[in-house]
């Protein structure tokens, strides 16, 4: 237990250096957010051209299109950016030829790969949620009030999910030296038969029903049940219970590939080269 | 998630007496790909000695040093430090050794100097006020408290290395592996880290010094392993090494108050004897010689041998310096 305690006290460090190092990175920094918002306007002015009947129901409730797709945009850039940068943690310590110096340090290597992604863990999903409070205020979306919390267990159950999938591409990224590409085509899969951007019903019925298993599908839906339909509680239960075995398969498998790529590579002695 | 298995030292491992063993080698090889990069190669460094790694580029030493640190495997043999195999890498044992790698991108070069080692320190499980506290103490020693908000990128590589050396002294490690140290630095800021060191190992630290700088080895290290191609060519004393260098040449400035040059030589030649030869430098003032000994002449005979013969000897000089001529011989495999 002090062990653990001892790990976790550390990550903090991990957050602070990244913040110092993505606020040395301002222009990137402020532009991130400048594109959301340039994609929200791009979006209502799409929504202005959907109609609204044609969009599924939640809670029995109307929606408009940027309702619909603004819960969509958050789920997938968050999965988007999160994956990535859980990806490329390492691949970044590696390319800075700084990940030897941290392994060799007193630290767990679990530790490490959560360090190097911490502070992205904490700020995507904070992005995420900043990004659907101010479309809301700026659009004037209706959202319930009652389902943001709801909500917001459905994103929390999903991070780990995302984490344990980025592990294991950072494992990947390791041994392989390249698998960015790889991912990201993964993701943009995923995305694209989740339901997020459009009504599934517009697929062939045969994917519509394969992407109703989907992760991206089912937390997508798990949000939009409470914020746009107000069902609360009621419509999360589902998404949380499909989606927490999910995810402790998903870290258990992204823990062992990790792990067997980083003591592949000391064995080789390949750790420090990329 | 996080990693709890976590390994206690042996009973090795505890604090141990100065003189006690630390770093061990045994009969290590490793290979990459076609290439060998060590072929059997053993070390011991007691604690509160410093082993001098010699060797030219490709000779091993990085290997070793990683192997050390447990960052790469042997092929076989084993590595062990405070008593612990190097490649199980328990905590406890990082917590123990410092590194200072051979490159300079092993720091964060987007925050400042002060943050590095804070960060660091903390990852050694410092809190956050102590990981401050000993992040100044270590920039105070290394100078570079000035730079301390500067980015680290903006250092120059000596001011890198000098960081990455207050890094691996964040923990007072019981040993350290340390590669390369004094490539970009000045020779004043190279005697500055070479005293910083020594002080670390009379204070009972065990120190690999990993090096190609032939001269800096005299007078600061105590022991010599030099590779050559991932075998040990010679392993010893500073002093042992340094016997080793043959043949024996000096520069000496002569004068007798009646010849010079050319027609001096005959009388020197008459002077030193059988054995020992002695001509006019190639380069330099005509007062000149190279005075190359025999195998059983010491310097002291030539020397009296000439002043016997009415040449004043003004100075005398080791043409190529005694301990380079070894690291020469050795290093391209003749004895």
């Amino acid at each position: 237990m002090t062990t653990l305690a001892g790990e976790l006290r550390k990550l903090p460090a991990f957050v602070r250096r990244d913040f110092l190092v993505a606020w040395s990175y301002r222009l990137p920094f402020i532009t991130d957010w400048i594109g959301l918002a340039f994609q929200a306007f791009v979006f209502y002015f799409i929504g202005l051209m959907v109609d609204p009947s044609k969009l599924p129901t939640f809670g029995g409730q109307q929606t408009t299109y940027l309702e619909f797709v603004a819960v969509g945009i958050a789920i997938s850039a968050f999965m988007t950016l999160a994956l990535g940068r859980v990806s490329a943690g390492i691949q970044q310590e590696q390319l800075a030829g700084t990940l030897e110096s941290l392994l060799m340090t007193p630290t767990s290597p679990a530790t490490v790969q959560l360090g190097a992604v911490f502070y992205d863990l904490l700020y995507v999903p904070l992005r995420t949620a900043v990004f659907l409070v101010v479309i809301a205020l700026a659009f004037g979306l209706d959202f319930y009030a009652s389902g943001v919390v709801p909500a917001l267990v459905v994103l929390v159950v999903f991070i780990p999910f995302v984490w344990g999938l980025g592990i294991a591409s950072a494992g990947a990224t390791l041994t392989f030296r390249r698998g960015s590409g790889a991912v990201g085509l993964g993701v943009t899969v995923l995305v694209l038969f989740s339901g997020a951007y459009y009504p599934l019903d517009l697929l062939p019925s045969w994917i519509a029903t394969l992407a109703e298993f989907n992760p991206i599908t089912v937390a997508v839906d798990g949000m939009r049940e409470p914020l746009l339909g107000g069902t609360g509680w009621d419509g999360v239960g589902k998404a949380v219970a499909v989606l927490l075995p999910l995810a402790a398969v998903s870290l258990v498998v992204g823990a062992v590939a990790f792990r067997s790529a980083l003591r592949r590579e000391r064995r080789r002695g390949t750790l420090g080269l990329y | 998630m996080l990693g709890l298995r976590h390994r206690q030292l042996s009973d090795a491992a505890a604090p141990a007496p100065a003189a006690a063993r630390v770093v061990e080698a045994d009969t290590i090889s490793r290979r990459f790909g076609e290439r060998v990069a060590l072929a059997g190669v053993s070390l011991a460094v007691d604690g509160g000695r410093i082993e001098a790694l010699l060797g030219p580029n490709g000779a091993g030493k990085t290997t070793l040093v990683r192997i050390l640190t447990g960052l790469v495997k042997p092929d076989t043999g084993t590595a062990r430090v405070l008593g612990v195999d190097t490649w199980d890498c328990p905590r406890d044992l990082r917590a123990q050794m410092g590194l200072v790698p051979s490159g300079d991108r092993s720091l964060y070069l987007r925050i400042s100097g002060l943050e590095n080692l804070i960060f660091f320190g903390r990852l050694h499980g410092m809190p956050k006020r102590r990981a401050r506290d000993r992040a100044w103490e270590l920039l105070e020693l290394v100078d570079l408290a000035d730079a301390a908000r500067l980015r680290s990128g903006f250092y120059s590589h000596g001011m890198q290395k000098r960081l990455s050396i207050a890094r691996a002294l964040l923990t007072q490690p019981r040993v350290l592996l340390i590669d390369e140290a004094t490539h970009d630095l000045d020779p004043e800021a190279a005697a500055r880290m070479r005293d910083l060191v020594r002080r670390l190992a009379d204070e009972g630290a065990a120190v690999v010094w990993a090096t190609q700088r032939i001269e800096e080895i005299r007078g600061f290290c105590d022991r010599v392993t030099l590779l050559r191609e991932g075998h040990v060519a010679f392993q010893g004393t500073v002093s042992q090494l340094i016997a080793v260098a043959a043949p024996r040449r000096y520069v000496l400035r002569l004068r007798n108050g009646r010849a010079t040059g050319a027609d001096l030589e005959p009388l020197l030649r008459a002077a030193v004897g059988n054995g020992t030869t002695i001509a006019a430098a190639d380069e330099g003032d005509p007062e000149d010689y190279v005075l190359h000994l025999g195998d059983d002449v010491v310097l002291g005979t030539a020397l009296a041998a000439l002043t016997a013969g009415g040449v004043e000897v003004l100075g005398c000089r080791e043409e190529v310096s005694e301990i380079e001529n070894a690291y020469l011989n050795l290093a391209r495999g003749k004895q």
